[in-house]
């Protein structure tokens, strides 16, 4: 694809920080927050970076919005190389990052958004108008004259949405938008994405989240990304539909005996691609992926053996999470610091 | 390969000098609203607490049996207090603060020069902080029944500018030293304080440190710059002014420059240094 | 390979040592109040000290103290040629350094108020956990206390060895010593506390609070020159302070006959100022109660306890 038609554009982009904690005092140890990551994102795409937590997607957004230098590699923004041409890739972007605290308690929510957008150069009648139109858009413009410290998590994250699309940029860079939000505040920010995206065809969009079904309602295409890797990038329906050669099933159980020995995990069961086990208080929920439906009664009497009696079995469908799972070996949730050994929780 | 031009930003916005002026009055909008309409306890504290040190300060000179002049060296000394304390609190250790609450990111992402969100800081403080000079400067002379002989209007304004301009200019450069030292910026600030007020002659004509002391404060431009007010202000002694206002207009001059251009260069690298380690921009706790 | 979440500097916890042991002491765990003032001065000594790093010793307990001090010593200098044998001089520079810790009592627990609030944002938590507040803030305002007692003993040891302050084992008076340095403090962490607890109705501009009430102080409380230069409506303002009478009984207490008399406090001998600095430990004490009270019962009606101001 053509350097132009490219909105984001990242060859090999690998990033260390060194953080203090070496073995002797003083001494600094290397972190590889990203290793290599190569990536195209067209003009007017709604790109996802999915990954759990620690996985690099933030680092790799810091990068493309040019608060931080890549180690080695080369970033582009809108045809704008991130590291030499700094300021002109500024004039054309935004991030807006969840759970962020940017702003002025003392001032009202309309002054804030006038003083972030004249720090992008607009004037004060393009700064009126987008703004009454943006706050009625977002549903805080009965709100414009509140103080910001007076506003809920929701309604300042509604604002830094608006802060993040006043300036008219060409890529915005989302950072886990909906962090923390209730549902209904969840869902008002997925709606502005997308009618923000159908309304201005030729702009692009980098989300990064770790959760799924965020990526799978909003997202044109996505890339999984795990301990500083891209693993694939496809669309979500190209992702899910790798997994039509397997059966999925959800089953309640009652909690599980640990195994005895190696060979006495469910992944031993023969027709098992894989497993995890995520314990409740009373139950155990498992999510499995079989060759086939009829490696199911195996696997029964496997945790019939374990001692643990079935409470519920849903056949369904493939989602993102199972992707993920089948790719990296763990769940989303997990803590990527964890190894996985078998019987995934 | 062939450089493909890319497209224009979609909306017209301001560029060079506009954008730095928008800039600038965009971030000294929070400081002039937030003192003249939101909290104005402000004009209470920045004025009442300096004008008791000051007038401590003269009472010492009355308690010590000092000369009627030295009355009127302590009032403008504690006058210009508000400008050092506006560079340390409101615009060197200001920048850490903007880290913490989580706006140097956005200052850094957008395309509004550095500078100019310093100088808005500035220009934001500056009501109180010419507030809190004037209250000084008024209620000290009439209670003190201080008595100016001005020798010369002109050099007496030029050599204000040139300290002002020399002082923020300095303030500039120390948001990124401050910022960049890894520290908790008050800690840098309060360093700054009294120290300064000793070595550059708040209280006292400066050359009564000695010639080289004064030679090495005169890098803090309110040294010279209250040393040449200072024999402006009460012309018949000029005696004990530390170099002649002439020399001192020309050194506040050069050391305007100087420190401008530091606070171009220091910004720049702090900048590129929070890039590189990927630390100093945003906040961490 | 290291991944971005294990990210934890090793060896970044310091255990809480000799608190711990205070705080396991049977009548500790029986009262909230002493665990509460124990955990205030731990937190506290953990912000205010650190003596590992010499650039914050430098500032805190060198720099800033010995610069307020060489700005009296150069002034006094200036205008008698520099006779520091008079006793004048003695009573300034004493009470210049004696002031560190008036200082530090009047805008330590207002200090803390504020940085719990803005700075480190842990006001909400402290609130809703069951500290006493009043004991907390105690504890936090006393790490600065000792802080503050550490300059003043540095910067009147300097005093005595380099401008000659004339105070010998001879010139004190021990028990008088004792008493007005345990009155005193009483006293001045009641006002401490008062000015503390107003703090919550303040925005920002709180942490000045103390500042303000100690600069007034330092002005009317007699620390720079003595009461008599001040027009007589000043002098009665000076007289209220119980500041004033604080530093009156540590320069007596120290500097013993080589104390310089001074009109205002003729008709006092050291027993009626003991009395006096009594009755006004009591009396700040009912009062920070109730303040107190008031004051954080006036902050969750406007939910101003976790207010952040930054501007």
């Amino acid at each position: 694809m053509s350097s132009i038609s490219l909105a984001v554009e990242t060859h090999d982009v690998r990033r260390i920080y060194k953080i203090r904690g070496g073995k002797r005092k003083g001494e600094a140890k290397t972190l590889i927050a990203l290793d290599g990551v190569s990536m195209e994102v067209p003009r007017g795409e709604l790109f996802g970076l999915l990954g759990p937590n620690g996985a690099g997607k933030t680092t790799l957004i810091k990068i493309l919005a040019t608060l931080l230098l890549p180690s080695s590699g080369t970033a582009k923004v809108d045809g704008l190389d991130v590291t030499t041409q700094t300021q002109e890739v500024r004039r054309r972007i935004s991030m807006v990052s969840g759970g962020e605290t940017s702003g002025f308690g003392l001032l009202t929510v309309e002054e804030n958004l006038w003083m972030f957008a004249r720090f992008y150069g607009l004037d004060n009648k393009t700064i009126k108008s987008r703004l009454a139109e943006m706050m009625q858009m977002v549903g805080i413009y009965d709100r414009r004259s509140t103080k910001i410290s007076d506003l809920s998590t929701g309604l300042r994250q509604k604002m830094n949405f608006i802060r993040g699309f006043i300036s008219d940029p060409r890529v915005v860079f989302l950072d886990e938008p909906t962090l923390g939000l209730d549902v209904t505040a969840a869902r008002d920010v997925r709606d502005f994405v997308k009618d923000w995206m159908a309304q201005n065809p030729d702009r692009t969009l980098l989300l990064t989240t770790h959760y799924m079904a965020e990526a799978d309602e909003l997202c044109d295409r996505l890339a999984i990304i795990d301990k500083g890797k891209t693993l694939i990038c496809d669309s979500p329906e190209n992702l899910k539909r790798r997994l039509q050669s397997e059966t999925l099933f959800n089953l309640k159980i009652q909690p599980l005996r640990k195994p005895t020995s190696p060979e006495d995990v469910i992944e031993a069961v023969p027709g098992v691609r894989s497993v995890t086990i995520a314990d409740q208080i009373d139950f155990s929920e498992l999510r499995l992926s079989l060759e086939g439906e009829d490696a199911l009664p195996a696997v029964l009497a496997h945790l019939s053996g374990r001692g643990s009696g079935l409470l519920s079995l849903e056949k369904r469908e493939p989602t993102l999470e199972d992707v993920f799972t089948q790719l990296v070996g763990r769940r989303l949730d997990e803590d990527t610091s964890q190894n996985s050994t078998g019987e995934g929780r | 390969m062939t450089q493909i031009k890319t497209p224009a930003p979609p909306t017209a916005k301001a560029t060079g000098a506009m954008l730095f002026w928008r800039t600038m009055w965009a971030r000294a909008y929070p400081r002039i609203v937030g003192s003249l309409v939101r909290e104005r306890s402000w004009l209470f504290f920045e004025t009442v607490l300096p004008l008791a040190a000051t007038a401590g300060y003269v009472f010492v000179y009355q308690a010590v049996g000092a000369p009627e002049e030295y009355v009127g060296f302590v009032v403008l000394g504690g006058a210009m207090t508000a400008f050092w304390l506006n560079i340390l609190w409101a615009m060197a250790s200001q920048l850490y603060w903007d880290k913490e609450g989580g706006n140097l990111e956005i200052y850094i992402l957008s395309p509004g020069p550095l500078m100019a969100i310093l100088l808005g800081m500035a220009v934001g403080g500056f009501v109180m902080t010419v507030t809190r000079a004037a209250i000084i400067l008024i209620v000290c002379s009439l209670a003190f029944s201080v008595t100016y002989t001005i020798s010369s209007v002109p050099l007496l304004i030029a050599i204000f500018f040139l300290t002002m301009i020399a002082l923020y200019g300095m303030g500039m450069m120390f948001a990124a030293v401050f910022l960049a030292s890894g520290r908790e910026a008050w800690h840098l600030a309060n360093l700054l304080q009294e120290p300064i007020y000793l070595a550059s002659g708040f209280y006292f004509p400066v050359r009564a440190l000695g010639f080289w002391v004064a030679a090495a404060s005169s890098l803090i431009p309110l040294t010279l710059g209250m040393d040449g007010m200072r024999q402006l202000l009460f012309a018949g002694d000029a005696t004990l002014g530390f170099l002649s206002v002439e020399v001192e207009a020309i050194i506040l001059l050069i050391l305007s420059v100087f420190f401008l251009a530091a606070a171009r260069f220091m910004l720049t690298k702090l900048e590129e240094i929070g890039r590189r380690e990927g630390r100093l921009i945003e906040r961490r706790r | 390979m290291i991944t971005l979440s294990s990210a934890r500097p090793e060896g970044d916890h310091r255990p809480m040592g000799f608190a711990d042991r205070l705080l396991s002491l049977p009548f500790v765990q029986r009262s909230d109040a002493l665990r509460s003032f124990i955990l205030g001065a731990w937190l506290g000594w953990q912000i205010e000290s650190n003596w590992a790093d010499p650039l914050l010793f430098a500032v805190y307990s060198f720099a800033r103290p010995l610069a307020s001090v060489m700005i009296l010593v150069v002034m006094y200098s200036v205008i008698t040629d520099g006779a520091t044998q008079q006793p004048i001089f003695a009573y300034i520079y004493l009470g210049n350094a004696l002031y560190i810790i008036v200082g530090g009592m009047l805008a330590g627990i207002s200090w803390a108020v504020i940085d719990d609030r803005e700075h480190y944002r842990t006001a909400k938590q402290l609130y809703t956990s069951p500290l006493v507040g009043y004991a907390y803030l105690c504890g936090r305002g006393a790490a600065r206390l000792l802080i503050g007692t550490i300059s003043t003993i540095i910067v009147t040891v300097f005093g005595v060895l380099l401008f000659g302050i004339p105070i010998t084992f001879g010139s004190i008076d021990l028990p008088f010593l004792i008493a007005s340095i345990v009155l005193g403090l009483t006293t001045l962490s009641g006002l401490g506390l008062i000015i503390g607890a107003i703090s919550f109705q303040l925005g920002r501009n709180a942490w000045q609070a103390g500042e303000l009430i100690s600069g007034a102080l330092y002005l009317f409380a007699g620390a720079l020159f003595p009461l008599d230069i001040l027009p007589p409506v000043l002098r009665e303002i000076g007289l209220i302070f119980p500041a004033t009478y604080w530093l009156e009984a540590m320069r007596r207490a120290l500097l013993g006959a080589n104390m310089i008399g001074f009109q205002t406090f003729a008709a006092l001998d050291n027993t009626a100022i003991t009395f006096i600095l009594l009755a006004m430990s009591v009396g700040l004490w009912i009062s920070a109660a109730f303040v107190y009270r008031w004051s954080m019962r006036q902050a969750r009606e406007k939910g101003v306890i976790d207010l952040e101001t930054n501007y």
